[in-house]
C-alpha cells in the first residue's frame, strides 16, 4: 500500500489535465508491473467510476480498495489528490501575475499535443482490456465519434457501451 | 448583480456538496451552474480563468478548482472543506457501488455490460482528445508528436516517466519555433 501511495503521488505531479494522461502509466503499473489485477478488472473498476458522480479520480479510490480495501482506497486517493491540491494552493496568485507573460502561451501550446498522445494512449489501453478487437473497436469507435460529433451527455454514451458489451461480450 | 463569494464554510461546504452529487458525467458543467448561476458566488469570466489555470495544473481539474476557490475564500481552511464537500458524496457512491458489483461480478451478463461501459468510456478519452486536437490540425509536427507519444505509451508500454521528459522538450522546441 505505500507503494501505491507513493506512486500514486508522483503521478499527481505530472497529471496535467487529470487522470486521463496519466491513465496508461496506471494501468501499466497496476496490471503489468504489479499485477494487482487483470487488464479486465482494471476497465471494470474504471466503468464503476464513471457511473459515479464527481470527478473520475475516484478510479484512484477503487483501485486502492481492490489492494486494500477501504483504507486503502482513502490512502490512494489522497495520494493522488494531495500532492496536485497542495500545488494548486501554492500557485494560484502566481499564475494571475504571469497571466501576459509570453512563456506561458509557448507552455500552452507546447503541451497539447503531448496531452492529446497521453490521452488517446489512455483511452485505449482502457478500451482494449482484452486486445484490440473488432468488438472493443466498434465501442471505442462509436463513442469517440458521439462525444466528438454531438453534444449529447457522455452518461448516454457510457450506457450505449453498456448496451453494445451485453451484446457483444 | 455583482456575484457574492460564499459567507461561511458551512454555505461553502453545502454548495460543493451539491455539486458533487449532482455531476454525474462530468464535474465542471455543474460546478458552473452552481457556482456561476444559482448561488452566483463567482463572476463567468473569473470563472473561466480559474479553469484555464486549474487544467494546466496537474491533479483533477474540478478538484482543483475547489482548492483555489476555497483558499481564495477562506484561506487554507477553505481550501479543505471546499474539496471534501466535493468528494463526498462521491465517494460514498462509488463505494457502494464496487460493493454492490462484487456481489455480481460472476454473473457473465453483468460482467459484459460493465466491460462495454469501460470501454465506452476509453472511448470517451479518445472523442476528448480529438476535441483537444483541433488547433493541430494544420500543424503536421504537433500531430507527429501526438502520434509518437501513443506508439511508445500505448504500443511500446513505456514508462510516463521516461517519456514525458523527452516529450516536453520536444512540445517546448517546436512551440518555440511556432510548429505547435
Amino acid at each position: 500500500m505505500l507503494q501505491l501511495a507513493f506512486y500514486f503521488a508522483l503521478l499527481s505531479l505530472v497529471s496535467v489535465g487529470g487522470i486521463p494522461s496519466v491513465m496508461p502509466e496506471m494501468q501499466r503499473l497496476v496490471v503489468d508491473v504489479q499485477g494487482w489485477m487483470s487488464a479486465a478488472e482494471y476497465t471494470q473498476l474504471f466503468a464503476i467510476a464513471q457511473a459515479a458522480p464527481g470527478p473520475n479520480v475516484l478510479v484512484t479510490a477503487l483501485i486502492g480498495w481492490k489492494v486494500a480495501g477501504i483504507a486503502g482506497g482513502l490512502v490512494a486517493l489522497g495520494a493522488f489528490c494531495g500532492p496536485a491540491a497542495a500545488l494548486a494552493y501554492s500557485i494560484g496568485g502566481f499564475w494571475d501575475r504571469m497571466r501576459d507573460a509570453p512563456w506561458r502561451k509557448t507552455v500552452q501550446r507546447a503541451l497539447i499535443p503531448i496531452t492529446v498522445g497521453f490521452v488517446v494512449s489512455g483511452g485505449y489501453v482502457l478500451g482494449t482490456p482484452q486486445g484490440l478487437d473488432w468488438q472493443s473497436a466498434l465501442i471505442i469507435g462509436a463513442s469517440a465519434a458521439t462525444l466528438y460529433a454531438t453534444s449529447l451527455n457522455p452518461l448516454w454514451i457510457l450506457a450505449g457501451g453498456g448496451v453494445l458489451g451485453s451484446f457483444l461480450f | 448583480m455583482e456575484p457574492t463569494p460564499p459567507r461561511s464554510l458551512w454555505e461553502l461546504y453545502l454548495g460543493f456538496l451539491s455539486i458533487g452529487a449532482r455531476s454525474f458525467g462530468g464535474v465542471l458543467p455543474w460546478a458552473h451552474r452552481v457556482m456561476v448561476e444559482e448561488r452566483r458566488w463567482i463572476a463567468p469570466a473569473d470563472f473561466a480563468e480559474v479553469l484555464a489555470l486549474c487544467q494546466f495544473l496537474p491533479g483533477p481539474n474540478a478538484g482543483n478548482v475547489s482548492v483555489v476557490l476555497g483558499r481564495r475564500w477562506f484561506g487554507l481552511s477553505g481550501a479543505i472543506v471546499a474539496f471534501a464537500g466535493l468528494m463526498a458524496l462521491p465517494l460514498v457512491w462509488v463505494f457502494g457501488l464496487v460493493l454492490l458489483y462484487a456481489d455480481f461480478s460472476a454473473n457473465p451478463a453483468v460482467r459484459a455490460v460493465v466491460t462495454g461501459v469501460g470501454i465506452a468510456g476509453g472511448g470517451l478519452f479518445i472523442g476528448t482528445a480529438l476535441k483537444l486536437a483541433k488547433p493541430l490540425a494544420q500543424k503536421p509536427w504537433g500531430i507527429a508528436l501526438a502520434a509518437s507519444c501513443f506508439g511508445v505509451i500505448a504500443l511500446g508500454r513505456v514508462s510516463l516517466f521516461a517519456v514525458l521528459p523527452v516529450a516536453a522538450l520536444l512540445g517546448w522546441l517546436a512551440a518555440h519555433n511556432d510548429l505547435v
